[in-house]
């Protein structure tokens, strides 16, 4: 029988958390069908990592030192070659910007449906039906895909998988002969600079997103987090504008902060952006539109204006304190 | 070097809109539609290569209602040609259904790199960026932050979470999906729009089939209203008020 | 004596050409300039100079300076038979101003004259050194001492040389002289006569004919050329319907005016003209709120910019170098400086001209870039569907005719604000079933309406404006009605004013007239007034700019309310802020919102309960302005239709 193929994504030899996510999803399914789970690190020392991955039953390596620092087509190359040579009836990747270019490219390759931006995933019969998360996260579709299929995982869909024990066994795979033929190469990383604010520390964020307007609105924002203990964080489109540095940015391509209180004023709620924040112990949102997808998260809402609603809250805190 | 730049129209969703009967689609005989965000983003970057490098710019879009505004909109931009793919499909089509339909385009024109935007509000079978770089052979980056020519090829900056970013060199031709310019899309004027209205656009035939989607579409509906947010009514002061009493309540803020 | 003649033969010829040299470099970019259509209605264009420059009509609305101003004007006309007399007599010797009366009336006027005219230079100081007004602020204080200093050194030679001659029994005019026989006793009791005095009003004749030439040679290079160009420069001042701007061919690029060199001759005439006496600083409401635009400064920067490059100085560009874009952009276009401008200077068309080419650089604001996106995508700045632009009539009554398909009186344009705006939607219903009640038969546009583009095309983008334009006017011309009556004075402006370039021709009213007309014909039977006491604010598209003052205080009045005016009323309303785009831009810079200023004003009146308004965006302005101050508990935002109430129905 076909296996479920889980696609590891590591950085700086680490396993990124949403891998941890795929192997929960891949249990759920492994339990409803019977099938087994597949781990598969591409990386320069998989072996190093193969250890923490116990919640799967197998973990296939694959070493070679193109796989690490990462580029798209190293990867890409030893998925196809995987999926080409272990035949799974279910692959898993996480939709990040790595599983954005491998999961298409993947299905391309082998022929086989792919069912993006999945929060639930349900084994019926020979096929899966998928639940996913679409047009910004104000709707939600409910596919079917025959198997064999692949299908890209939203992070924060699921539970981390939590194991101490090493997987049964590791298998080590070669590398295609291709990974010698690349025409994708690193040259280097940037990371925020240090001294940056990190906002993963932060147990107090507000975050401002397109609702804000314009840069100088900012200032205001700026004043209630000030008054609130707060960091001031944006959404993807503020930092795009450049009202806000990288490195206060939450969502996909920003920072996953968890902290004790988030109020996210003029954020729609994409799922890109709850992707950064859904975790959060007290989620305040403020935003006009009473339909806007960051309610589903959210605690607490508002629909008031926020230019209206920030200032009276900045007073209220100035004439009190911070706890 | 000659660029493609490929423009997808999506369904506006910031006003209202409503499933049609079948519960599988939105009603799509009244929603508007607009440039796809990213897309608009790709255009960008274009036009900055082509100020940069001057590069040749090509705007690209499968034929359908709309496209011919949108690929004058191009012109009036910055691109120099627009070229409109016609295809036997009815109806829109995927990212996936497009990209062997928009690769045979790609290869007719000579194009060497191909921008796009990273995704699409619809992109629920996968995005065109990859699928057009593993349908061409080409190599692919998508989330891409900004790009460079250097050398024969191109470097690009993939953008990770936590704000960690990797610059990659690629070997032209290659595929490239855009999540933000490294400026923000311009403004065009409406005389410009104006003078772009008489641009002529190219029409491609496109021999390639679209390719088959491959999962099916059960039921498309808003998500269910299970542990949503309270919400706090009355006028700014009212709510500002009920929110203070309640972060007191929970320690976080002193009374 | 033939010495002398040659002498001042040549003084005057070099002098002559040294200031004509550089009156010739300073107007020789307009000979090269683009045209300007200015030579029609000759006779209606010398009446504006009579007005202006002859009745000192808008000087005299700063009492103290127009009086000044008027007493030295008219010295320098009377003065003038002086120069002629000194110049004429020593370059034609023989030559005098006897026969016609040099010796008698002349010579007293100008003795009398040239003491109006010190009294009026003293005044003059003593405005610019010790009251110190703020409207001076930035203006060349050193040219303005020279130009005193030398106006002086011209009168007291003139005095002192005929004193002299006086002193020294020469002058046949001596008993029509009382100022300069006065100053003859005081020299002769000095110990000057016979000889001394010959030789003193010899030197003073000469120390005369020295200022004059000193003056003429200044002349060109100070803002006292005003002198000259003046007259002319309101002769040419454009007579076209204040509503309106000066088209764009968007056809052919450039658009707009991205260099000096592009502004047409009479732009470049207005910068000349310019005498940096700063009432129009001293109206702007940008300047007031703080923001980097003192129209004043703006046509000095451009008169200096011209200036260094026509001399061949500065590689600095005229957008984003001489004039700064923030400077351009803090416009609101309240046409408050052209209407307080002496010399009819024509600022607003300048900083339009210049928007039209930042525009088609795209230099644009993100928050304006949003505005002009939306407009373009959606016909309303706000970026909602079309579809919800008749959503406010919702819950009204009854159902609002629709003017696209079938023959109405009123055609109603409600404008965008009025339409989406959740702050002016209540009014919107009210004038609707106002209207209803009154049995007027009108209808609306529902979603087939757009913006009308009036500030669209005074924030510069006259594509924009053409597409939105072109638009109203075919839908309006498939539709059967009387007349068009708006809600919105911007509205107002473009349907009445803009469109008539490009063809239409209806009549547009303001819907406070209508409200008037059916109050005065019993249709609206009114209860009888509270009483309050209400202050009404101009809008400026609607005042200023359409003559509409009456018909909202004849409402007031009739509405039993008592009207206490602010000062700055009618013509001299201030604006809210909101115009010319400035709604879609934000409020960085700004000191002093002039809303917020204007509000202080009103309840500096001390008894004004209602502050009334009559366009949507000055219900926005300042009940947010209220607001922020704080002050709701003293002064309350109502539109005129707010303060109609009508009279309780007889029971049948």
């Amino acid at each position: 029988m076909s296996d479920i193929l889980v696609h590891i994504e590591t950085r700086a030899g680490a396993i990124q958390p949403v891998s941890f996510e795929l192997l929960t999803a891949a249990r759920e399914l492994a339990g409803a069908t019977g099938m087994k789970v597949e781990a598969l690190v591409a990386a320069a020392a998989p072996q190093e990592v193969a250890g923490q991955l116990g919640a799967a039953d197998r973990v296939l390596a694959v070493a070679h030192p193109a796989l690490e620092p990462y580029t798209p087509e190293a990867h890409a190359t030893v998925l196809a070659e995987t999926v080409r040579l272990r035949d799974p009836a279910i692959v898993l990747l996480g939709y990040s910007s790595v599983g954005l270019d491998l999961a298409p490219n993947l299905a391309v390759r082998t022929g086989r449906p792919l069912v993006s931006y999945c929060v639930k995933l349900a084994a019926a019969g020979d096929t899966i039906e998928a639940e996913s998360l679409v047009y910004g996260g104000k709707l939600r579709a409910t596919t079917r895909a025959k198997l064999p299929a692949i299908f890209a995982v939203t992070p924060g869909s699921y539970a981390e998988a939590q194991t101490g024990a090493a997987p049964p066994e590791i298998l080590d795979l070669t590398p295609p002969d291709a990974i010698n033929k690349l025409r994708t190469a690193f040259v280097s990383e940037t990371r925020p600079p240090p001294g940056a604010v990190d906002l993963t520390q932060a147990d107090r964020i507000l975050c401002v997103g397109r609702g804000i307007a314009d840069k100088d609105s900012i200032a205001l924002a700026e004043e209630v987090a000030a008054a609130l203990g707060a960091e001031i964080a944006g959404s993807r489109p503020v930092i795009d504008a450049g009202w806000l540095p990288k490195e206060r940015q939450v969502g996909k391509s920003g920072c996953k902060v968890k902290p004790k209180l988030y109020i996210a004023a003029g954020v729609s709620g994409a799922p890109e952006h709850l992707e950064g924040m859904s975790g959060a112990e007290l989620i305040i949102a403020i935003n006009s539109d009473a339909k806007a997808p960051i309610f589903r998260v959210a605690h607490y809402g508002t629909t008031c204006d926020l230019f209206d609603f920030l200032p009276a809250l900045g007073e209220l805190l100035k004439s009190g304190g911070t706890g | 070097m000659l660029v493609a730049v490929v423009l997808r129209l999506v369904p506006d969703l910031s006003g209202e809109f409503e499933i049609a009967d079948d519960g599988k689609d939105i009603d799509r005989e009244w929603v508007g539609m607009r440039l796809n965000e990213f897309d608009d983003h790709a255009l960008e970057e274009a036009i900055l290569l082509k100020e940069a490098e001057g590069a040749t710019v090509i705007a690209l879009a499968l034929a359908g209602e709309g496209a011919d505004r949108m690929l004058q909109s191009a012109i009036a931009r910055g691109a120099d040609r627009a070229v409109k793919i016609s295809h036997s499909a009815e109806g829109g089509l995927s990212s996936r259904a497009a990209a062997p339909v928009i690769a045979a385009a790609v290869r007719q024109l000579g194009v060497e790199l191909v921008l796009t935007g990273v995704q699409t509000p619809e992109d629920l079978f996968g995005q065109l960026a990859p699928y057009l770089g593993a349908t061409l052979d080409w190599p692919h980056v998508s989330a891409v932050g900004g790009l460079r020519a250097a050398g024969a090829g191109i470097e690009v900056q993939q953008e990770y979470s936590g704000g960690v970013a990797a610059t990659l060199r690629l070997r032209l031709p290659a595929v490239i999906g855009v999540q933000t310019a490294s400026q923000p899309p311009r403004y065009v004027s409406g005389s410009k729009l104006r003078q772009a209205m008489s641009e002529p656009i190219a029409v491609l035939e496109s021999d390639a089939m679209p390719a088959a989607d491959t999962a099916e579409i059960l039921a498309l509906r808003e998500p269910a209203r299970s542990g949503e947010a309270v919400m706090l009514e009355g006028d700014a002061e009212t709510v500002a008020d009920k929110l203070h009493d309640l972060l007191v309540e929970r320690g976080l803020v002193r009374a | 004596m033939a010495v002398q003649s040659l002498t001042l033969w040549l003084l005057l010829a070099l002098a002559g050409a040294v200031s004509g040299w550089r009156f010739y470099r300073l107007l020789r970019p307009l000979l090269r300039a683009r045209p300007d259509p200015r030579f029609d209605r000759p006779g209606e264009r010398m009446l504006g100079v009579l007005r202006a420059v002859g009745l000192h009509e808008r000087l005299l609305k700063i009492r103290y300076s127009g009086i000044l101003h008027a007493m030295i004007f008219s010295s320098f006309i009377v003065l003038f038979t002086a120069i002629v007399e000194a110049f004429g007599s020593g370059l034609f010797p023989g030559f005098s101003l006897a026969p016609v009366g040099g010796n008698t009336w002349i010579a007293w006027l100008q003795d009398v004259f040239a003491v109006v005219i010190l009294v009026g230079l003293g005044l003059a100081a003593w405005q610019r050194y010790v009251i110190r007004p703020p409207r001076f602020r930035g203006s060349n204080m050193l040219d303005a001492t020279l130009i005193y200093l030398l106006i002086t050194a011209v009168v007291l030679t003139m005095l002192l040389q005929a004193a002299c001659a006086i002193a020294a029994g020469h002058d046949a005019a001596a008993p029509w002289r009382p100022v300069s026989r006065q100053i003859a006793v005081l020299l002769t009791a000095l110990g000057l006569g016979g000889e001394s005095a010959a030789r003193g009003e010899h030197f003073f004749y000469w120390a005369h004919v020295c200022a004059v030439l000193g003056f003429l040679i200044y002349l060109p290079g100070s803002k006292h050329r005003h002198m000259i160009l003046a007259a002319i420069n309101v002769y040419f001042r454009s007579l076209e319907p204040k509503g309106t701007l000066p088209p764009a061919d968007i056809d052919h690029p450039p658009i707009g005016v991205g260099a000096i060199e592009e502004f047409t001759w009479k732009n470049m005439l207005d910068l000349y003209s310019c005498t940096e006496c700063g009432r129009c600083q001293a109206a702007c409401p940008a300047y007031a709120a703080g923001l980097p635009l003192s129209p004043k400064m703006l046509i000095t920067d451009l008169r200096d910019h011209l200036i260094d490059k026509t001399a061949g100085a500065t590689p600095e560009p005229l957008l984003g170098g001489a004039i700064a874009e923030e400077t351009l952009w803090a416009c609101t276009t309240c046409r408050a400086c052209m209407e307080v401008c002496p010399v009819h200077i024509e600022h607003i068309p300048k900083i339009v001209d210049m928007r039209r080419q930042l525009v088609e650089q795209a230099r644009v604001q993100p928050m304006l870039q949003e505005a002009l996106s939306n407009l373009q995508r959606n016909g309303n700045s706000m970026g909602k569907s079309p579809r919800l632009r008749a959503r406010w009539t919702k819950d009204l009554s009854f159902k609002i005719k629709d003017a696209r398909a079938e023959p109405v009186d009123i055609l109603w344009f409600v404008g965008d604000f009025a339409s989406f705006d959740p702050r002016v939607q209540a009014n919107t219903r009210r004038v609707a079933e106002l209207l209803h009640g009154a049995g007027v038969d009108f209808g609306i546009l529902y979603e087939a309406e757009q913006n009308s583009g009036n500030d669209v095309r005074r924030a510069g983008e006259e594509g924009l404006f053409e597409m939105l334009a072109r638009h109203n006017i075919e839908l309006l011309s498939s539709c059967t009605f009387n007349r068009v009556m708006t809600t919105d004075p911007h509205s107002l402006n473009a349907l009445r004013q803009e469109y008539r370039a490009i063809g239409a021709t209806f009549e547009v009213i303001h819907y406070t007239q209508l409200l008037l007309e059916l109050i005065e014909s019993g249709r609206l039977a009114l209860a009888p007034g509270s009483g309050q006491v209400a202050t009404y604010h101009d809008p400026c598209y609607l005042g200023r700019y359409n003559g509409g003052f009456d018909a909202p205080r004849r409402i007031i009045e009739r509405t039993g309310h008592r009207l206490h005016e602010m000062e700055r009323c009618r013509e001299n309303s201030f604006c809210c802020g909101a115009g010319g785009g400035r709604i879609w831009s934000d409020d960085t810079g700004v000191t002093e919102r002039p809303s917020e200023n204007r509000i202080k004003e009103a309840l500096a009146l001390g008894d004004a309960n209602y502050f009334v308004v009559a366009c949507p965006k000055d219900k926005v302005m300042y009940t947010a302005a209220v607001q922020a101050l704080g002050v709701e508990d003293r002064i309350e935002v109502r539109d005129i239709v707010d303060l109609i109430e009508l009279a309780p129905r007889a029971i049948a």
